[in-house]
């Protein structure tokens, strides 16, 4: 399944490759705040609050005026506190406790971006990404938890709009979405996805 | 170059104010939602059968394998709140020289030796803190018929247990049949003894005549 995974996003990375110019172009720097909506199995087994506590950031080279690939990186912050409720531990072990999920989760993913209208003022473009998704769990019965860490697979599906400061400018405002897949077997739960809205800076380095 | 030193500024700054904006769960809970309460009982006995009880009169102080016995401001009102929630559940308090079908143990562990031990591991050394004499029964060990190996005391903690008294001498053992557990902020208080131990009661239904 790793392989595949793998296969999937060297496929996508060359797929973009191969239609880009060798012409040389410039490196960006994006800043983004992040606000996720959790979903699906997240939502429904763990956290269903929305996370305003977060960021994502990459650093993209310009192959051509369409294309452009880079790192994302990123970090979120999720937590729920549910009220008091027995737990049945086992068949005669009963909990009664306030449970607190908190999970962190840190992304980092290659990243392609393809604007669609590059001679645009406003230039919408769509993204994929995909990579490695740094997990940190922690699960509190009252004041007394467990915690755990590990690596996921991530892949993201994106769009959004970068508004240059200036007609000339390669920075600018970015907003975008996202959906991001990110499975989680763990435990019986099965996902830790989300939706996320960004809204950040462009900076063109050179 | 200053663009790149700008936007590792920027990456340090934004990434350090995030990860200090992490919510933690402990920090954002109360006193009262700290606290946890964990109950476990022989499920092949029907408690209906056992009327009676008797108390000890004192609570078994449990610090690093040694015990010791006190009666703080805080044991009594333990000791008072397990009288009133058992007279509640329908059985009758009778002195210890009264056959009583079950004796209550009140245990206040503070801490263990290696920092944490399972529960299974404080059963084993039962007959240290209430010597099995206490109850009557001089020559008989203490046993637990049902698994409990699933939580860990760590420091700090309030127990209770309903031993069968009973059928000590059919079965040749002290059977514990009942245990409560008490865990959290602020739990060795006398004003807030008799809600710690309602909480034990109440999701033990299975305790009620």
């Amino acid at each position: 399944m790793k392989k595949i995974k793998l296969l999937a996003v060297m496929c996508v990375f060359m797929c973009f490759a191969l239609s880009a110019n060798a012409q040389q172009g410039s490196l960006k720097f994006g800043l983004n705040y992040n606000y996720s909506f959790p979903i699906s199995g997240f939502k429904n087994d763990l956290i269903s609050n929305n996370s305003p506590r977060g960021f994502m950031g990459e650093l993209m080279y310009s192959f051509n005026d369409k294309l452009a690939g880079g790192l994302l990186f990123g970090f979120q912050d999720y937590y729920q506190k549910y009220p008091r409720a027995i737990y049945h531990l086992s068949k005669t072990q009963d909990i009664s406790a306030v449970l607190s999920n908190s999970v962190q989760t840190t992304p980092v993913l290659l990243k392609a971006k393809y604007f669609l209208t590059p001679s645009s003022f406003i230039k919408p473009y769509v993204s994929l990404a995909a990579g490695a998704n740094l997990i940190d769990f922690k699960q509190y019965f009252g004041e007394f938890g467990n915690s755990s860490t590990s690596v996921g697979f991530r892949a993201q599906g994106g769009l959004g709009l970068l508004i240059p400061f200036k007609k000339t400018s390669g920075s600018g405002i970015n907003i975008g979405a996202s959906y991001d897949y990110a499975p989680y077997k763990k435990n019986g739960y099965k996902d830790l996805n989300s939706v996320n809205l960004q809204a950040g800076v462009v900076i063109e380095l050179r | 170059m200053k663009r790149l030193v700008l936007m590792l500024i920027g990456l340090a700054g934004f990434s350090t104010v995030y990860m200090s904006c992490t919510k933690d769960p402990v920090s954002n809970l109360s006193d009262d939602e700290s606290r946890i309460y964990i109950t476990d009982h022989d499920s092949t006995l029907n408690f209906s059968n056992y009327k009676t009880y008797s108390i000890s009169d004192s609570v078994a102080v449990i610090d690093n394998q040694n015990s010791t016995r006190e009666l703080t401001a805080s044991d009594q009102a333990y000791i008072d709140a397990v009288k009133k929630y058992m007279n509640q559940a329908g059985y009758q308090l009778v002195s210890k020289d009264a056959s009583p079908d079950l004796g209550v143990d009140v245990n206040h562990i503070i801490s263990t030796s290696t920092g944490v031990i399972s529960y299974g591991d404080y059963w084993g050394d039962y007959g240290g803190y209430w010597d099995p004499y206490y109850w009557g029964y001089p020559d008989y060990g203490y046993y637990i018929p049902y698994a409990y190996s699933v939580y860990q005391i760590k420091e700090g903690a309030m127990s209770i247990d309903l031993l069968d008294l009973k059928n000590a001498s059919h079965n040749d053992k002290i059977n514990v049949v009942w245990t409560g557990l008490i865990r959290g902020s602020g739990i060795f208080d006398a004003s807030v003894a008799d809600a710690q131990v309602k909480a034990l009661f109440d999701q033990s239904s299975y305790l009620k005549h």
